[in-house]
């Protein structure tokens, strides 16, 4: 390695863990050269690597210090087993009293199995009578360990796309907040956040009967039909919808049209794990067509944004956007 | 030694012991469990009705003895992947073995802070999106609308100038108190 510079560039990409196998072997082979090679690229890491920001929670790894230790002592001295008898007691106790808490809940958590996909992510479901589900960020889906061909239920909190495996015998319900979705075998996308002002379904194949909770209204939805609920008023509409818009998401890709701005950031926070404060009411009144694909970071996004529309974003701390309006100059 | 001694101790040195480990260990669980037995060791030798000093560099000649061994252990393990990587990581562990003393070990990295600060804008962004946003060369190279080879250059050179900004005020310091003792 004669050129300086790519030496340089060499040992940035080996600082940020870049580097293939030849090229680490090529740095340590220039890093054995000389003692004063060797100085100066292990002085450079050192920089680079007290420059890291502080993550960890050092009060709770002390904690942890403490309950291994007590953990091993425990094993250590059987003097200790009065200690522990003790402290089994009360958690005994402690349970009793739980128990006796929980025990009109007709629901035993124990005997339910729970998928939770966290914000910033998506992720798939197969269950045991071959139904398919896509779940969207921050959902919830749960079933009973009874869960079986013959018994078809589940529970979903935040937005999935279905695909039920057909079986006219025995019908498959999702049950939300809002409704229960009855159906035989179809394709279909429902969309029901605790925080969000609707809570939607979107038929894409088949036939779905929807049943609204504390009342007994219900409403067949036909294929393309969107199902639109006011959560608070309890009101409903039936619109045409553009079912590979609805359904995009569950490709990796996010189309959008004609949707608000509130609508918008909450599905970008959902979509990136992040906070987007948007603090001039300017913006609100602003409606957003769009399409881009989930690889696309939210710098690309929030940059996207900034040239077809008048905002302007600045990250405010680690994953919080700050977004604010900012006029236009036409040229 | 006390609990509240211990105490005072693990909250003060875990996080840079920590942050020292990971010079050499990249698995954040296996960085947390070297250092946990450094801790463990101490407490069971009681090392300490010494010094502070003392504590300090028993703490960090530990965590450098634990670090080395596990990367001997690990080339051993892996037999052929990652050999030049651990390699590498051999190189420094030994390096700081031998008497040199990490930035980190010398609490300096108040002192980075105000160093990157003082550093141009275009530096600067380049080290924030690199180190607190942990973003690879390649996305900030698209951010910045810059070649990928481009953003290696300046980190370098940031890195450069950062690292004469720390020496030359080490020297300073030097000076100074040379000066104070005439």
């Amino acid at each position: 390695m004669k050129d300086p510079e790519l030496t340089e560039n060499l040992v940035a990409r080996f600082l940020n863990g870049e580097c293939s196998e030849s090229e680490l072997n090529e740095l340590l082979a220039w890093a054995m050269q000389s003692n004063q090679h060797q100085k100066d690229l292990l002085d450079i890491k050192d920089i680079w690597d007290a420059s890291l920001p502080d993550k960890q929670n050092t009060q709770n790894q002390l904690l942890y210090f403490y309950k291994s230790r007590y953990e091993k002592s425990t094993r250590a001295y059987l003097l200790f087993l009065r200690s522990v008898a003790s402290i089994a007691a009360l958690l005994l106790i402690g349970l009793l009293i739980r128990l006796t808490i929980y025990s009109n809940d007709p629901v035993n958590p124990a005997n339910l199995q729970v998928f939770t996909v966290p914000l910033g992510s998506r992720s798939n479901v197969l269950l045991s009578d071959g139904t398919e589900v896509n779940l969207n960020s921050g959902s919830k889906l749960s079933y009973s360990n009874n869960f079986s061909k013959e018994n078809r239920i589940v529970s979903l909190t935040g937005e999935a796309f279905f695909h039920v495996k057909s079986d006219s015998e025995h019908p498959f319900t999702v049950q939300t907040n809002d409704f229960d979705i009855r159906v035989n075998g179809t394709q279909f996308n429902v969309c029901s956040y605790r925080e969000d002002i609707f809570s939607t379904a979107t038929l894409s194949e088949g036939k779905i009967n929807l049943k609204l909770n504390h009342s007994d209204r219900t409403q067949d939805v036909k294929p393309g039909e969107k199902f639109i609920l006011d959560r608070k008023s309890k009101n409903f509409t039936l619109n045409t919808a553009d079912v590979r818009q609805e359904t995009a998401w569950k490709d990796g890709e996010f189309i959008f049209k004609n949707i608000s701005f509130p609508d918008l950031i909450k599905r970008l926070e959902r979509w990136y794990d992040v906070k987007l404060v948007v603090d001039d009411p300017r913006l609100i009144k602003y409606n957003y067509s769009g399409r881009f694909k989930n690889q696309e970071t939210i710098w690309q996004v929030l940059d996207a944004l900034k040239l077809t529309s008048p905002i302007d974003y600045k990250k405010t701390t680690f994953r919080e956007f700050q977004l604010s309006y900012k006029v236009k100059l036409i040229n | 030694m006390t609990m509240t001694d211990f105490d005072t101790y693990f909250l003060k040195y875990h996080p840079i012991l920590l942050l020292f480990t990971r010079k050499f260990i990249e698995d954040e669980q296996q960085a947390l469990d070297l250092v946990q037995e450094v801790f463990i060791k101490f407490w069971e030798k009681g090392v300490v009705s010494q010094n502070e000093g003392q504590v300090k560099s028993f703490l960090f000649t530990s965590v450098k003895n634990n670090c080395l061994n596990y990367l001997k252990h690990q080339k051993v393990v892996r037999k052929f992947e990652q050999q030049f990587a651990l390699r590498l990581k051999e190189l420094e562990a030994s390096y700081y073995l031998s008497g040199e003393k990490s930035l980190i070990e010398q609490e300096a990295m108040k002192k980075i802070e105000v160093a990157i600060d003082s550093l141009g804008d275009i530096y600067k962004e380049v080290i924030f999106l690199s180190r607190i946003e942990e973003l690879k060369n390649s996305e900030i190279a698209e951010k910045l609308h810059i070649p990928v080879r481009t953003v290696e250059t300046m980190i370098f050179r940031a890195l450069s100038l950062l690292k004469e900004k720390i020496s030359s005020k080490t020297i300073l310091i030097l000076i100074n108190l040379n000066q104070l003792k005439k």
